[in-house]
């Protein structure tokens, strides 16, 4: 029945945590929307019975996961890398689907996102990352893992485990919290999906989504809540305040960008529309608005989703005007100069590398908006979610709150091992200088 | 026109990787505003030795940094050292060609152009060719021979080199991680820069920057680059001495090296032993204090001598009127200034990154001299271009576009 031509859209996920969720909107099922699980673990793997799984290195051997190992799950990622060119090519829009701070998710991602980069997709990174508690290590590592994820795609949202937990209070189980956190952000990619599929009153299409990440490579939150009621707007409102991904309103207020998105009934009232746009627009103030409206008549439920684009921190918009220039002499004219330092001419160089900068996509090209997507019963989807969350919760627990020990360093003369002897006038100068010279200790 | 700037300097040490964010305007002091670290943990000797968890250390030291600074790190200033480096001194010659014999700015280029042709070993390429004077007919000491009148000119210039494959590990690894190198700078000149007042890099100093893997050393006088070095022997060898002298782990001997250490020894010791007793890594051990002064104080005697030796055979010990500044992480050493004011018979001081404002614990570890002198070179670069004409036209942009062209 397809008139149009559909865009191409797959879920990737990568990692426990990313298999986990694209598992649950595989589920859920979006019409044209492929979904695919990857890990270098077979145990979550073996969970996946609607989504398409791969063992990530298998030739390496592996299958019980990367255990946080950076370089193991980047030796497995490359050593699938073909599979994974192929999976990103000729898709029109991929969302890659991870959490950050753990080894195949953090490492995959941004090698994912890139692969689907160069094969000139739009790549949206989704990732959670980890709760403070975890430590700081784990922290930074997930830290990491965004900041790549986010130089390889063209926008990546952002869940905060952290941030669930502070919003639902502290008595809350580290179980509820991550069910929580994974329904707010299946709810989100799948109401993002809603907003590009469904057909539109006030019609949010992806060009409009792909203008509003302006820059590449920027941070953003979208989220997603719903309500039953006919004036819906401070019910919404209240809901999108309270959300983890809205900070606190802070969210709003380092938005560049917010597209606003109703997906209700026929009887969408525009009154309350007005309303909402309203309380929005003064938490935010001088950002791009875009307002879309879709008519989903088979739900009775008013559901809005908000994408927030931050400001991108970028050096650039940092550096402020200063019209007075004080040509002051200072130490660099009666110095050395600075053109002194530069090496110039011809062949011995030093090569900086190249300027990664604009890996220019061709342009994307979206259809009109799909037909409706198949519908589940709000009932339905509900329970969905509740079973991903709750897939082996003891093994998560365990996992999340395992502490990470240094590893003892024992009498070492491997200190140097690995590096070129220091040797001075046939001096071997690693070892000890007062056993060259003949001291003994008494 | 926009007249501040965002300078990253960034150190891969053998102890920590450690990213400095500055922010410069108009002149070239720096403000710090952000300051990013992590345990180095793939480095040895300066030089990486196992790249994925150094690019692990990389991202977490720029991630804290950008996280403190609130800006978005994309190109870095990265420091270099390791045992390939070499610093040597190079002349070059040019006749003047123009009827009148009047200096023009063409001859100054040729002239440095002629400096710059110098012989290398295949494998290396230049890192540095540092201007130091010119001469006119023999005159020597000339800042700028602009518009004098003369047949020969000739310029002195400083070279530092590297193995290119060896300077290529770390831009490549950085690189990796989405973040351009604008340029790379030798770790001792980023030192010197950092700690150096005008007055000092004037009256001649030399400063020695004492990391965990490698020690770099360079000497300022008449307001320009004499010399350099680096000996790829640091801190990590004070602790491998101990470990093997006192028959302790390593880790614990670098401990006791900070908690204990001193660089001389003091024969007047009350209580020379220390009971380890209670420590439930070794339980039982007693440390004799004698020791691990005997140890320690050989070991960094003996890098302040080969210095000594390197300075003297190049001539440049009698230059150094106002003593020697010492930095990194070494330099908190109690008593290092005492062993190198009596190895070197000259004065000798903690050097301090007094030249730059900012955040204010920063500037006084000496161990972040590598990285504020980063952005000190940094600043430089970014602020003047060669035969642009002026400040304004110098933004980073067109110094980046110079930098391309190469091949
Ligand atoms: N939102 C959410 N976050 C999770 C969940 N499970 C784990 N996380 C977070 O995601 C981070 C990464 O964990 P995993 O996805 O298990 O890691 P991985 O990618 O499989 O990494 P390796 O097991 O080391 O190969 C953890 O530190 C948690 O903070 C979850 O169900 N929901
Ligand atoms: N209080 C102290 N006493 C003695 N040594 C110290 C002290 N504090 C730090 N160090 C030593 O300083 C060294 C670290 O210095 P620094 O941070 O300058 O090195 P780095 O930049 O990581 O290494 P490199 O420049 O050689 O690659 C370590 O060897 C450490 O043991
Ligand atoms: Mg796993
Ligand atoms: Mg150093």
């Amino acid at each position: 029945m397809k008139e149009y031509d559909l865009p191409v859209i797959r879920f990737i996920g990568l990692g426990e945590t990313g298999v986990k969720l694209v598992e649950t909107l595989a589920m859920i099922g979006l019409n044209g929307v492929e979904s695919y699980s990857l890990d270098t673990d077979n145990r979550s793997l073996s969970r996946c019975h609607q989504s398409k799984t791969l063992l990530l290195g298998k030739s390496i051997p592996c299958g019980l996961g990367a255990g946080g190992d950076i370089a193991f799950a980047r030796a497995a990622i490359e050593s699938d890398r073909d599979y994974l060119a192929k999976l990103v090519s000729e898709v029109d829009l991929v969302f890659v689907i991870a959490g950050m701070g753990g080894g195949t998710g953090t490492e995959a991602a941004s090698f994912v996102a890139r692969l689907a980069k160069e094969a000139g997709a739009l790549v949206v990174g989704v990732a959670a990352t980890p709760f403070n508690c975890e430590g700081s290590r784990r922290c930074n590592k997930a830290a990491g893992g965004i900041r790549d994820l986010k130089q390889s795609s063209d926008v990546v949202f952002h869940f905060s485990n952290e941030e669930v937990m502070h919003m639902s209070g502290g008595e809350t189980t580290l179980n509820m919290a991550l069910e929580t956190a994974n329904r707010y952000l299946c709810e989100s990619v799948l109401g993002l999906c809603r907003m590009l599929i469904e057909p539109g009153l006030l019609n949010v299409s992806f060009g409009d989504l792909k203008s509003s990440m302006k820059e590449k490579n920027s941070l953003g939150s979208i989220l997603c809540v719903e309500s039953d009621r006919v004036d819906f707007a401070s019910d919404i409102m209240e809901k999108i305040l309270a959300h983890p991904s809205s900070l606190n309103g802070k969210a709003f207020r380092e938005a560049t960008t917010l597209l606003v998105h109703f997906s209700g009934n026929d009887n969408l009232s525009l009154a309350e529309i007005n309303k909402v746009i309203e309380s929005i627009s003064l938490c935010a103030s001088a950002v791009d608005l875009i307002v879309g409206a879709t008519d989903s008549s088979k739900n009775s439920l008013l559901q809005v989703t908000l994408v927030i684009v931050q400001k991108s921190k970028t050096i650039s918009s940092l550096m402020e005007t200063n019209e007075s220039k004080d040509f002051t002499p200072n130490e660099a004219h009666n110095l050395s100069g600075p053109e002194n330092f530069m090496p110039s001419g011809d062949n011995s160089y030093v090569n900086l590398g190249v300027k990664s900068k604009s890996a220019n996509r061709g342009g994307f090209a979206f259809a009109p908006p799909a037909p409706a997507l198949e519908t589940i019963s709000p009932e339905m989807k509900e329970s969905l979610l509740e079973a991903a969350a709750n897939q082996e919760p003891n093994r998560k627990k365990r996992k999340g709150i395992k502490q990470e020990m240094l590893p003892l360093e024992i009498i070492s003369k491997g200190r140097f091992e690995k590096s070129e002897p220091t040797v001075h006038k046939g001096e071997d100068l690693d070892q000890p200088t007062y056993i060259r010279r003949g001291i003994l200790l008494n | 026109m926009s007249d501040s700037q965002i300078i990253v300097g960034l150190e891969i040490g053998t102890s920590k990787v450690c990213a400095v964010v500055g922010e410069v305007s108009g002149n070239q002091v720096a403000n710090i505003i952000g300051l990013g670290q992590s345990k180095s943990r793939g480095v040895r000797k300066g030089e990486i030795v196992d790249a994925s968890v150094v690019e692990e250390d990389v991202r977490n030291a720029i991630v804290e940094a950008e996280h403190m600074a609130d800006v978005e790190i994309q190109s870095v200033f990265l420091g270099v050292t390791g045992s390939h480096m070499r610093g040597f001194n190079n002349t070059g010659v040019h006749p003047v060609v123009s009827a009148d014999r009047e200096i023009n700015d063409a001859d100054v280029q040729d002239v440095i152009k002629n400096a710059k042709a110098v012989n290398l070993p295949s494998d290396h390429s230049v890192v540095h060719v540092i201007r130091q004077h010119f001469s006119v007919d023999g005159q020597d000491g000339i800042l700028n021979p602009e518009g004098m009148l003369g047949v020969k000119m000739e310029v002195d210039v400083h070279v530092v080199s590297g193995r290119y494959n060896r300077l290529q590990n770390p831009i490549r690894l950085v690189n990796g991680l989405h973040l351009q190198v604008e340029n790379i700078a030798f770790n001792g000149l980023a030192s010197a820069l950092a700690t150096l007042s005008t007055e000092q890099k004037e009256l001649g100093t030399l400063v020695i920057d004492l990391g965990a893997g490698s020690t770099e050393y360079t000497i300022y006088s008449g307001g320009v680059i004499k010399h350099t070095g680096v000996l790829a022997v640091g801190g990590d060898h004070v602790s491998n001495d101990l470990a093997y002298g006192l028959k302790v782990p390593l880790g614990r001997a670098e401990q006791l090296k900070v908690d204990n250490g001193s660089a001389v020894i003091d024969a007047e010791l009350n209580d020379p032993i220390i009971d380890l007793s209670t420590d439930n890594i070794i339980p039982g051990k007693k440390i004799n204090l004698n020791h691990l002064q005997m140890i320690m104080s050989m070991r960094l005697r003996e890098i302040f001598e080969l210095i000594e030796n390197d300075i003297k055979q190049a001539g440049y010990i009698d230059y150094l009127r106002a003593g020697v500044v010492l930095c990194g992480g070494g330099a908190r050493t109690p008593y290092i200034t005492k062993l190198a004011g009596e190895v070197f018979k000259l004065p000798a001081a903690i050097g301090r990154s007094s030249t730059v404002s900012g955040i204010k614990n920063a500037l006084d570890e000496p161990e972040f001299s590598t990285s504020i002198g980063l952005i000190k070179f940094g600043a430089f670069q970014t602020q003047t271009i060669p035969n642009q004409g002026g400040f304004g036209r110098a933004l980073r942009k067109q110094f980046v576009s110079l930098f391309g062209v190469r091949k």
